[in-house]
């Protein structure tokens, strides 16, 4: 279990865009997860005192000059995202694991949505229904860094320590 | 929630600003030279990989390949004899013609380093940039034709976008009756050519070559072959469907012409051509010359 610091945030940050970056070739392009968005969304939930819209902000930003993708596409969509993950968070204490998932799922499916309509008023032509491939492999993702990472579901257990 | 609003519209209008005017490319230019350090890790398991795949392939492919390299080369020496004189004595003919000879421009060789980080978009990143003198606008072909343009130059690496993206279009000639068209690249990893009559003289199997109207791609590059023609009585255009005949996906290689001298100077003004958001305006500005060049 990954103990919450602001060092442990931006280290793992860090790494997520590494991930990002890791050259991906051939069909399996389709299935990569939004890494950023996945660690981000971890850390907004589980310490928001830590991670904030500001941050969600910034990571977009980071994306998008990573990606060469029009510069704040990412990070609206992000910083969107990012807003409705806060405005249930304080709720998700008493969801249990699968319930948080489902949550997870909805906010990967919503961020994605964002990028496509933001996308298409770019003049990106339609994308097709494998363009949603990244929210079902960052929904599995969600459960890698769930497990190593720790839940977010109990935080009293940080307090009765 | 106040700060929910303000980083969005910051972003509004960081894409509005990265969209329409041209003021954040020097930003992104400086930010990808930054990130270079970081990509080069972010790569070394792949190219661990490849190396590994390299010392291990097989003796016997080695020698098979060597074999048929011998082959391919001593064919090829025998045409280019015969290339040798005919160019000799196209010149002498061009000469006694007045004609301009024909340029030959340099090039860079390069290597694919990655298919770019959006699956959706037709790019491919190349390891030449800036420090390498590539400009955006430059021609890029493999050994079976040409493979796109440069659109965007990054210090140490560059995107090129492929033929077959929605966003590029390109000038053509039918090999066979020197008809002259404009390709333009569809979802698919095709080509289209719109806006030409439905009894127009294309057959399936032909092949289109540059005819370097435009002045970015030489002309006689092979670019595509017709693969389906749709003439139907209910539109007054024929629909034609080819195939790139550049093999991006097949090797790593490519090599990046420099442009002709002529435009060099006209390059700096454009804004790195065909971005997402201008590519409407490319395409309107492409069908107006189709039409000047169909109806003589």
């Amino acid at each position: 279990m990954l103990a919450p610091s602001l060092l442990s945030v931006y280290a793992s940050l860090f790494f997520a865009l590494l991930f990002q970056l890791f050259p991906w070739t051939g069909q399996g392009i389709i299935f990569r997860p939004d890494f950023m968005l996945v660690v981000l969304l971890y850390w907004l939930l589980r310490t928001p005192y830590l991670c904030n819209i500001g941050t969600a902000w910034a990571v977009g930003l980071l994306v998008d000059l990573a990606t060469g993708s029009l510069l704040g596409q990412h990070a609206l969509a992000f910083t969107l995202t990012g807003y409705i993950a806060l405005s249930f968070q304080r709720r998700l204490v008493l969801f249990s694991a699968f319930q948080i998932t489902l949550y997870v799922f909805g906010l990967l499916f919503f961020g994605r949505t964002a990028i496509l309509i933001l996308k298409l008023f770019a003049g990106s032509e339609a994308l097709g229904w494998l363009y949603f491939w990244p929210v079902i492999t960052g929904t599995l993702l969600w459960q890698i860094i769930r497990i190593t990472f720790g839940s977010i579901s109990r935080p009293k257990n940080r307090e009765n320590r | 929630m106040l700060l929910a609003i303000a980083v969005a519209a910051l972003s509004i209008i960081i894409m509005a600003v990265d969209a329409r005017l041209n003021y954040l490319s020097q930003l992104r230019q400086a930010f990808i030279g930054g990130l270079h350090p970081i990509e080069r890790i972010a790569n070394i398991p792949s190219e661990l990989i490849r190396d590994a795949n390299k010392y291990f392939s097989a003796h016997s492919q080695l020698v098979q390949e060597n074999h048929m390299l011998k082959q391919q080369a001593f064919e090829r020496e025998v045409k280019l004899q015969r290339l040798n004189t005919l160019q000799a004595e196209n010149e002498h003919l061009r000469s006694l013609l007045g004609g301009d000879s024909p340029t030959h421009p340099r090039a860079t060789l390069g290597d694919i380093s990655h298919t770019g980080r959006d699956p959706f978009r037709n790019v491919v990143i190349v390891n030449r940039g800036g420090q390498h003198n590539i400009q955006a606008g430059q021609a890029v072909v493999d050994s079976k034709g040409v493979i796109g343009q440069v659109t965007r130059v990054y210090p140490f690496s560059s995107e090129v976008t492929l033929i077959t993206d929605k966003s590029l279009s390109i000038p053509v000639q039918v090999e066979r009756n020197q008809l002259r068209a404009i390709a333009f690249g569809q979802s698919g990893n095709t080509l289209d050519i719109p806006y030409l009559p439905a009894n127009v003289d294309i057959k399936v199997g032909d092949k289109l070559v540059t005819s370097g109207m435009d002045g970015v791609y030489p002309p006689g590059l092979a670019v595509a072959t017709v693969t389906k023609i749709e003439q139907g009585p209910e539109s007054t255009f024929a629909k034609i469907i080819c195939s790139p005949i550049a093999e991006v996906a097949y090797h790593l290689q490519l090599l990046i012409l420099e442009l002709p001298d002529s435009i060099e100077t006209d390059v700096s003004n454009l804004e790195p051509i065909k971005e997402e958001s201008t590519a409407k305006k490319v395409k309107k500005s492409n069908k107006k010359r189709t039409r000047s060049h169909v109806s003589p």
